[in-house]
């Protein structure tokens, strides 16, 4: 049998840019949980709301998503604010962190789910905009706008994040916080206001990468489970809090549900990016850049 | 010349990129009593960290009664004997007193070979342990109810009811007074007539000095002497970077 | 008590329940009884790892379904009795809970939480694609009709899971009091110091995930027969995860009494209200009770009646906005299920009015009592399309005047006057338009 060349290039190209989108959608995570050392396993249900939120106005006004998502940057730079004042003085604060700020944060999860199948129903919504449908041929190889915008605009989410942490005094302020809580008191900064902050940046990277998810394909309120793993295992693939481990972590785990659902079927995908997070606990927990 | 218990041989711990602990060797003998004095951040705590398989150290070994210990988890090397108390205080938060107390004897003494001591010997072992320590009447109290000073006793109890060969105690006697600390140093010297060895790790000078037979002092990471108190005093180097200033 | 007796003391009730229930005529009764029983055995084999570890499990859902999906493919090939089944499940999916330990738990706790939400999708996916367990479509498993003695199936199936959570709640006890109990509590307090008092936290920890994933499996296995028919959504259902958590964290995660009282309140509270509301509003009160719990009794119900003292608690602006519009979203949805539902709102309140009284009265704050009765009072306002429009209202009012003005007093004013007028208006415009009234 001959190898399917077309087949796997397409395959590939796909994979990359879904793995840019998915680079997007962990950048959040990677902030929370790689950074603050928090266990936000709430944070695909801001993103299915952010998808939403894009949803409704997207449909009643016929708004652009991604404008809509960018719009909402603040309010989810609050929300996440407000999430995190709520998870500290309850949690973190009284040293409970561990199991309860984690049964905490399930809670959110499926509060959000359950709330969103209540109001919407379990059909899949999705959104209309110029960039959904058509594609551009580039070396013989089709490329979808509805993949590639979204692919674009990750790296550019990424490349902003990127610099909002190395240059910036809130972003060396975030760096610090995670090594050093103390040395920054004597900076006279508060380490919970930091930290409140880096929250709400994370979960703000949640409203464009709601936005982003429902340009690629519809959305149903049970979607941001199955992100959950795919979050994660990029998370501690790329090693935690290491922002470009986290883009080569996406890219390699979107080649490699790409190529899975093209020659085994798209319904074995869910469990690549699980598998790949168990393997990865198991043999290499510091990351594929850790030592 | 008695073999060493506790051999340490050009041990190293970083923490990233961060030298905490740079090719120290050390070695105690058995029934010694060896103070380990250095400034804040010198890398005590960790050189016992590094002893006692709470953190792994990059290069370097430890033997303890002949037997490297190298990745050995902390819990079998407590059974082996080495017990410690922490810098810190880590009480057991939903436990009382009496009940801590009660951990090492369940899971260190009564874990080694031999006759498994009885529950009611137990009871009566962690009665006399708090008492010692002089924290009688306090058996049924949370460690949450404890002053600073009552969680280091505590800390120090513990660490005794592993009955261990050797006892570490991290600074086990900062913010006591004067008369609280001749109790707990008088308390060491008896463990110390039964053979146990002690490490002693603290900032007051008089403490160390009256109770140690060897001082070894660490400076950034290094160990800079090891001789007994009178010549620690006197050596220059020691004066310079510790006691002088 | 010493163990043995609780031991047999347990069994006796047990028979008790056993021979009392054979008077029910009822058959309902037996299936909503199964489904209760089940529940206590997932939370206490969810405490035995979370509550008493320390170490959250996501995936009971997964360790529930291992057990069911043992049971469907001996079915496939040889049938076996129940009890033989249990077995099989329970050492199935304890050899699972062993693994997933095993490869994580060396690391951060919070791995091992991660992996076992991952370990879920990971073996839904798997039985999705494996044709001989009926892959996505799901398998038959056929009922037997009835049970030699005992007459129906459905009492054979009940009276099987009743021995199982006597053995599995007096199991827990007694671990509670062993030497492993002790062990199990200083891991939850402090790993460090546990390793330095000799506790061999590693090998602790996979006992437990070992005997808590085995409990599950055994607790599934009977599944098959009890619905008639697996397929991988009901088997990997999102109601067995996060009921597991929920019930002991609401009943209190420190003895083995918090998940039963835990389990038999959400648990009856959820099989009567299937009767009268949708699952998914079910699912969201158990999910929002959940929050509650972790913030305001993070004991539980058992820590409530229990501590005496606490520590000092922060009662925020930002907590309270919070767990308030959490709190209002099901008298919202249940608005929306017509009059049947009220009498489930007023359920849910009474629990939430329960733990924040109690907990506003350790903390000195008896005002905090207002939330809930703000809340059972909108659940008796008669259903109407405008109930959402009052409580959005009472909401931002609150939260406004929260700020403006001194707490505790201007919520009081405030909520009273607009619940007052809400109910007003509500009352008349029932009246006036009956029909409005939602099935
Ligand atoms: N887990 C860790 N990660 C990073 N750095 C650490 C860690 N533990 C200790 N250090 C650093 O290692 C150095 C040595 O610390 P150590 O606690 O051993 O000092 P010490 O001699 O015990 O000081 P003290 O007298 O204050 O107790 C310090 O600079 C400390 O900041
Ligand atoms: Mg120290």
């Amino acid at each position: 049998m001959n190898f399917p060349v077309e087949l796997f290039i397409n395959s590939m190209i796909a994979g990359l840019l879904l793995g840019g989108f998915y680079a997007a959608v962990t950048s959040g995570i990677s902030i929370s949980f790689g950074i603050l050392d928090i266990v936000n396993i709430a944070h695909p249900a801001f993103i299915i709301l952010g998808s939403y939120i894009a949803y409704i106005l997207n449909t009643r006004f016929g708004f652009d998503p991604v404008l809509v998502s960018i719009v909402m940057l603040p309010v989810f730079y609050w929300l996440g604010a407000a999430v995190y004042q709520v998870y500290y003085l309850s949690f973190e604060q009284r040293g409970q962190e561990a199991l309860r700020g984690l049964a905490f944060f399930f809670g959110l999860l499926f509060v959000t789910e359950v709330g969103l199948i209540l109001v919407f129903g379990v059909d899949y919504r999705y959104v209309q905009a110029p960039y959904i449908g058509p594609s551009i041929r580039l070396a013989g190889f089709d490329l979808p706008l509805r993949m590639l915008v979204p692919f674009l605009l990750s790296l550019l989410l990424f490349a902003v994040l990127q610099l909002i942490l190395t240059r910036s005094f809130i972003g060396r302020a975030i760096m610090a916080v995670s090594q050093d809580p103390l040395a920054l008191r004597l900076m006279a900064a508060d380490p919970i206001r930091i930290k409140r902050a880096a929250f709400g940046l994370s979960i703000a990277t949640a409203a464009l990468a709601g936005a982003l998810l429902i340009v690629i394909q519809p959305v149903e309120p049970s979607v941001g489970r199955e992100y959950i793993g795919r979050v994660f295992a990029i998370c501690v693939l790329g090693g935690l809090g290491s922002l470009p481990g986290t883009l080569i972590a996406a890219m390699l785990l979107g080649v490699v549900e790409s190529l899975t659902s093209t020659f085994y079927g798209p319904s074995w995908a869910p469990a690549v990016a699980f598998g790949l997070l168990l393997l990865t606990l198991a043999f290499r927990p510091s990351g594929i850049l850790g030592r | 010349m008695t073999s060493p218990l506790l051999d340490v041989e050009d041990l190293s711990k970083r923490f990233g990129g961060f030298v905490a602990v740079d090719g120290v060797s050390l070695s105690v003998k058995p029934g010694e009593r060896l103070g380990l004095i250095g400034p804040n951040g010198s890398g005590k705590s960790t050189l016992v960290n590094c002893i006692c398989g709470t953190l792994h150290h990059e290069s370097g070994s430890v033997r303890f009664e002949g037997r490297a210990l190298d990745g050995l988890p902390a819990h079998q090397r407590t059974r082996l004997g080495i017990a410690r108390s922490f810098q810190l205080p880590r009480p057991f938060t939903s436990m009382s007193v009496m009940e801590n107390v009660r951990i090492p004897l369940l899971y260190t003494v009564n874990a080694r070979p031999g006759p498994k001591q009885s529950a009611r010997a137990i009871e009566e072992r962690c009665a006399e342990l708090i008492q010692l320590v002089g924290l009688a009447g306090k058996a049924r109290k949370w460690p949450r109810d404890l002053t600073q000073v009552e969680m280091r006793k505590l800390e120090l109890a513990r660490a005794m009811a592993a009955e261990p060969k050797l006892l570490i105690a991290d600074e086990a006697m900062a913010g006591l007074s004067h008369s609280e600390i001749d109790d707990i140093l008088a308390l060491l010297m008896r463990l110390n007539e039964r053979g146990i060895t002690i490490i002693l790790i603290e900032h007051i000078m008089r403490a160390v000095m009256s109770f140690s037979q060897r001082v070894v002092v660490l400076v950034s990471a290094k160990k800079i002497a090891d001789a007994p108190p009178e010549r620690i005093i006197q050596d220059p180097e020691v004066v310079r970077a510790y006691l002088g200033q | 008590m010493r163990s043995p007796v609780f031991f047999v003391v347990a069994l006796v009730v047990g028979a008790v329940v056993f021979a009392a229930s054979r008077y029910v005529e009822n058959e309902y009764f037996f299936f909503a009884g199964y489904v209760v029983l089940q529940f206590i055995v997932l939370a206490t084999a969810w405490n035995i790892l979370g509550g008493y570890c320390g170490y959250v499990n996501f995936g009971s859902a997964a360790f529930f379904a291992l057990g069911a999906y043992a049971t469907v493919t001996i079915h496939k090939l040889y049938p076996m009795p129940i009890p033989v089944l249990m077995l099989v499940g329970g050492v199935v999916s304890g050899i699972v809970g062993f693994a997933t330990g095993y490869l994580t738990l060396r690391l951060r706790g919070a791995f091992f939480a991660i992996a076992t939400l991952a370990l879920a999708v990971v073996l839904q996916t798997l039985i999705i694609n494996w044709d001989f367990v009926g892959g996505a479509r799901g398998a038959y498993v056929i009922r037997p009709n009835s049970f030699p003695l005992l007459g129906s199936y459905i009492q054979y199936l009940f009276g099987m899971m009743l021995l199982l959570t006597v053995i599995s709640v007096a199991g827990a006890r007694a671990i509670e009091r062993s030497r492993l109990g002790y062990g199990f509590a200083t891991i939850r307090d402090d790993e460090l110091a546990a390793e330095a008092s000799g506790v061999p936290t590693l090998r602790l920890k996979l006992i437990a995930t070992t005997i808590s994933g085995a409990l599950m499996g055994m607790a599934g296995a009977p599944f098959p027969y009890y619905i008639g028919y697996v397929e991988p959504g009901t088997a990997f259902g999102l109601a067995y995860a996060v009921n597991s958590i929920a019930m002991p964290m609401i009943g209190g995660t420190t003895s083995w009494i918090g998940p039963v009282i835990g389990a038999i309140l959400l648990g009856t509270v959820q099989q009567v209200a299937t009767v009268t509301i949708s699952s998914a509003v079910n699912l969201l009160i158990v999910g929002i009770l959940l929050v509650d719990f972790v913030i305001i009794a993070p004991n539980g119900i058992v820590g409530l009646v229990r501590d005496r003292r606490i520590g000092s608690t922060t009662v925020e602006p930002t907590v309270f906005v919070l767990l308030y519009v959490l709190n209002l979203l099901p008298t919202i949805f249940l608005a929306k299920q017509g009059q049947a539902a009220q009498s489930i709102g007023l359920v849910f309140w009474a629990i939430l009015f329960f733990v924040t009284y109690a907990r506003g009265r350790m903390i000195g704050r008896v005002w905090l009592m207002v939330f809930p009765w703000i809340g059972a009072g909108l659940s008796l306002v008669p259903v109407t399309s405008e109930t959402p429009v009052v409580s959005t209202v009472v909401l931002w009012s609150q939260g406004v005047a929260w700020l403006a003005i001194d707490p505790p007093t201007a919520v009081l004013i405030v909520s009273l006057v607009i619940q007052v007028i809400g109910m007003i208006y509500g009352a008349a415009l029932e009246r006036r338009t009956p029909a409005m009234t939602t099935p």
